[in-house]
């Protein structure tokens, strides 16, 4: 490992070959059928996370500086804590990934130039939000428009329909979480 | 989603890269079955 001053901001450069792992949180999209499961950031117009192809940050600013950028909020972003996804906007599944090339190292995670899925697992987002991860347990995917899925547990999928979110087609989540880990060919999260 | 101020830069150069290999497109080992055709199959005989 080697220490050498930034260019930018002065931060310290250090050299590693294990790639970091963190926690990441993404919604879905697929078919009808629970076909064609894709992974996208939950920030919205951010490219999705193909399934078996490294991930590649990029930033609006590329004209200028390769993602990450220390002066900019550009790159993948991960966390170092679980919990600190629970602020972020309709997580559907939840992952540790593997981080590599450029990695800026935050006080509560990181931003990478690189990075892949190694462990996945649905999430009912409204248990994970209100209680834990732990106790964030889907039972059935609801298929809406624009083919977003949303896991849910059968408590929580009452909730959206009587507030009028009621799915065009309700998928068994084993099978789908199922279907996800073979798409991405990466193992069971287990929390 | 907040991670905080930056810290340090890790330059990560991993000796094989986390990310499964696609799986071989695998070649039949049979032929596929095909129907037969209903108008080359041989009229069944009348027993004699």
């Amino acid at each position: 490992m080697r220490t050498a001053p930034s260019p930018s901001r002065s931060l310290p450069i250090e050299r590693e070959i294990e790639p970091i792992l963190a926690w990441r949180s993404w919604t879905l999209t697929g078919r009808r059928d629970g076909g064609g499961l894709l992974l996208r950031p939950v920030t919205a117009g951010s490219r999705p996370w193909r399934p078996q192809e490294v991930t590649q940050a990029t930033c609006r600013l590329a004209w200028s500086h390769e993602a990450p950028n220390p002066d900019c909020s550009c790159g993948l972003h991960a966390t170092r804590e679980l919990d600190t996804l629970r602020k972020t906007r309709c997580p559907a599944v939840l992952g540790r990934v593997a981080l590599w090339g450029r990695v800026i190292e935050h006080e509560h995670g990181y931003r990478a130039r690189f990075a892949y899925p190694q462990r996945l697992r649905l999430i009912c987002q409204f248990c994970f939000w209100q209680e834990s991860a732990a106790s964030s347990r889907p039972d059935v995917v609801a298929w809406y428009a624009r083919d977003l899925l949303v896991p849910m547990c059968v408590r929580h999928l009452g909730v959206a329909e009587e507030n009028g979110m009621r799915p065009r087609r309700i998928l068994p989540a084993g099978i789908v979480d199922l279907r996800l880990r073979e798409t991405y060919a990466v193992d069971a999260l287990a929390i | 989603m907040d991670i905080g101020l930056p810290k340090r830069v890790i330059e990560i150069e991993p000796a094989s890269l986390p990310v499964p290999e696609p799986a071989p497109i695998l070649e039949p080992s049979v032929e596929p079955l095909v129907d037969p055709d209903p108008q080359r199959t041989p009229a069944p005989t009348e027993p004699r």
